[in-house]
């Protein structure tokens, strides 16, 4: 009796998991680098360089591994996980940078509500917009993206309540978004110690910036919770057909800055920011899109308080012309401060082109250079000069396969 | 007995001339005499052919008609509806596949016809019968950027223009209210309605002309991994 029902569990959960497998969207990227570069090291190696390979790092190079799932769970949930391999310089190996469940009722009377609940990115970028949380028109993420993939990330619930004008006559569809999470109470860290860098590493959930023992980032972990006070964001989103996308957010995390993490004693640091970002696309393969974010970033240890404003901007045209795409950006970023000898001010610009080439949809091809440059205090500390000129130049082999890539 | 033998001639005249009435009777049912062909042209403001714009046609006089129901298909290729826009009579029914290897979720919450067609790949639901006559948008509650239109329609003669934006049908003689739709017209309904006498030829024209341009048609050659 006992081997019967032993038996028919075993029937049912090979039944459940075919099943699942069925239904289950999955994707598998591999995309290599060969790099040449004359950066400072990267952050992750503990230097101050702009871009995500310094000079050290000239050489083939795993740019990411991807794994990502998709489970339906019943008819309006889903499950979803992006895990990666960046380089070896993190905690683990393979880090999961975003995992979230989906809530997605059908739309009612031109209203359209989504809920995701879990870890993944807020809703500002108008760049990366591909699978992966990746930009189809460079390697490379314009500074505020870079920002956001190094150290913010919703670990908490976001809601969205649409309008969809579109679907009922009208030319624009209108949403409002809110966000409310906790764990991110050292978004800054990097903004105020590093400044601003374009990379296209996202920090894992678990995930860690620069080594331990090294300064100045010392191993800190972005998503860590100190002050037990939630963060919440809000946003507005207004569309013009499928041709214009305006999205505005504003982003707090409520930390306590005076809080520390008993165990670490690390700092909680309160950051604040808000975005705006238009994206336009016309006919014939054409993209224009800017963005802004300004904000500020404070702790207050020991009745100090000290603060640093931050203004991050981009202006990306982009044109895609068969299986090519070409893009050209322009970065600007400033980080100002009160800190004695003005630690970690930084300002900086940076050009980026590419040249993307998808051979078929599991082949890209990618070429792409960018130039950083930037003055920084901190660099200028660590025996830097204090203006610096910083090019880095990759060539992508990106080959990716998966359930809907045919 | 001649009377007898003339009746029986004029008896046969009757006859003869009754099987011609009932042939010119059912002519006139096959294909009606005082007919013509009504040719509704569509043109941007600046002159242009619009192709793909919905044309319907009523009789405003005599009793009402309706076009005999259909049977048809709207496939889901690449994360986009084939075609985007069908134009069906009220009473017919529409089958949803899915022809793609990612599944769809089709909804619709347009007041002429409210369905779900829940998560699903291949051919597992019936068709969707459409009763009421109204424009129906259709989505895809998993992919945001998918989007058709069904018009169903009352209309005895309706169709959509062609690549010279035109298009033509063979209709009786008598007084009509035509009507324009296309989901990317921004004139108002009443610019978009004309009412016209087809009479006394065998060839009528309308030329609509619009007042604004149409709304830009939507981005095609983006690919569909992205997340719009």
């Amino acid at each position: 009796m006992e081997r019967r029902l032993y038996r028919l569990a075993l029937r049912l959960i090979l039944l459940a998991v075919a099943g699942a497998s069925r239904a289950t969207d999955w994707e598998l990227s591999l995309d290599t680098r060969l790099v040449t570069s004359d950066a400072y090291p990267s952050f992750m190696d503990g230097g101050l360089g702009a871009v995500r390979f310094g000079s050290d790092d000239s050489g083939l190079r795993l740019g990411r591994a991807r794994l990502a799932v998709t489970q339906p769970l019943g008819e309006l949930f889903s499950a979803h996980l992006d895990a990666s391999v960046f380089d070896d310089k993190d905690r683990s190996a393979l880090g999961v940078t975003e995992a979230y469940l989906f809530f997605r009722p059908y739309p009612r009377a031109g209203y359209r509500f989504r809920l995701k609940a879990g870890g993944f990115y807020p809703p500002v970028s108008l760049e990366n917009r591909s699978a992966g949380w990746e930009s189809p028109y460079t390697l490379s993420y314009s500074a505020i993206d870079s920002w956001l993939a190094v150290e913010v990330r919703t670990i908490g619930l976001e809601g969205q309540l649409e309008w969809l004008g579109t679907r009922t006559g009208h030319a624009f569809d209108l949403g409002v978004t809110g966000g409310v999470f906790g764990w991110n109470d050292r978004a800054g860290v990097m903004v105020a110690s590093n400044g601003f860098v374009l990379t296209d590493r996202q920090t894992p959930l678990f995930g860690r910036l620069g080594q331990p023992g090294v300064k100045p980032l010392n191993g800190a972990e972005p998503f860590m919770e100190i002050d037990h006070r939630a963060g919440a964001y809000a946003g507005l989103e207004a569309r013009y057909l499928d041709r214009a996308v305006l999205r505005v957010l504003r982003y707090d995390n409520r930390a306590d800055p005076t809080q520390a993490d008993t165990v670490s004693h690390v700092l909680a640091w309160e950051t604040r920011f808000t975005s705006a970002g238009l994206r336009v696309e016309a006919d014939h393969g054409w993209t224009a899109i800017v963005q802004w974010l300004g904000g500020d970033t404070t702790i207050a240890p020991q009745s100090m308080t000290l603060n640093w404003p931050f203004q991050a901007q981009f202006a990306l045209l982009s044109k895609r012309f068969g299986r090519n795409t070409l893009s050209a950006r322009y970065d600007r970023f400033a980080v100002q401060t009160n800190a004695p000898e003005f630690y970690g001010a930084q300002d900086g610009h940076a050009w980026t082109a590419a040249y993307l080439f998808d051979l078929d949809a599991h082949w890209r091809f990618a070429l792409e250079c960018v130039r950083v440059v930037s003055s920084s205090v901190n660099r200028e500390e660590q025996g830097g000069p204090p203006l610096a000129t910083e090019t880095q130049w990759q060539l992508a082999i990106r080959y990716a396969l998966g359930s809907a890539i045919r | 007995m001649r009377p007898p033998a003339r009746a029986s001639r004029s008896r046969s005249a009757a006859a003869a001339a009754g099987a011609l009435l009932a042939l010119a009777a059912l002519f006139a049912a096959a294909r009606p005499a005082a007919a013509a062909t009504l040719v509704v042209s569509v043109q941007t403001p600046d002159g242009h052919a619009l192709p793909g714009a919905v044309v319907t046609v009523r009789p405003l006089e005599g009793s009402p008609r309706h076009a005999a129901p259909v049977h048809v298909v709207m496939d889901q290729v690449n994360r986009s509806f084939a075609p985007d826009l069908l134009v069906i009579p009220v009473g017919s029914t529409v089958e949803f596949p899915n022809s793609d290897s990612v599944s769809h979720q089709i909804y619709s919450f347009s007041s002429a016809k409210r369905f779900q067609l829940p998560l699903y790949r291949g051919k597992p639901y019936p068709p969707v019968h459409f009763d009421q006559p109204g424009v129906i948008t259709l989505g895809c509650n998993i992919h945001d950027e998918m989007l058709a239109y069904l018009l169903v329609t009352d209309a005895p003669w309706y169709g959509r223009t062609s690549e010279g934006g035109s298009w033509s049908a063979e209709v009786p003689h008598g007084h009509y209210r035509v009507e324009l739709w296309h989901p990317r017209l921004r004139d108002n309904e009443v610019d978009l309605r004309r009412e016209l006498t087809v009479a006394d030829a065998d060839r009528a024209e309308l030329t609509l002309r619009l007042s604004r341009p149409p709304q830009p048609a939507p981005l095609t050659d983006r690919p569909h991994s992205w997340d719009y």
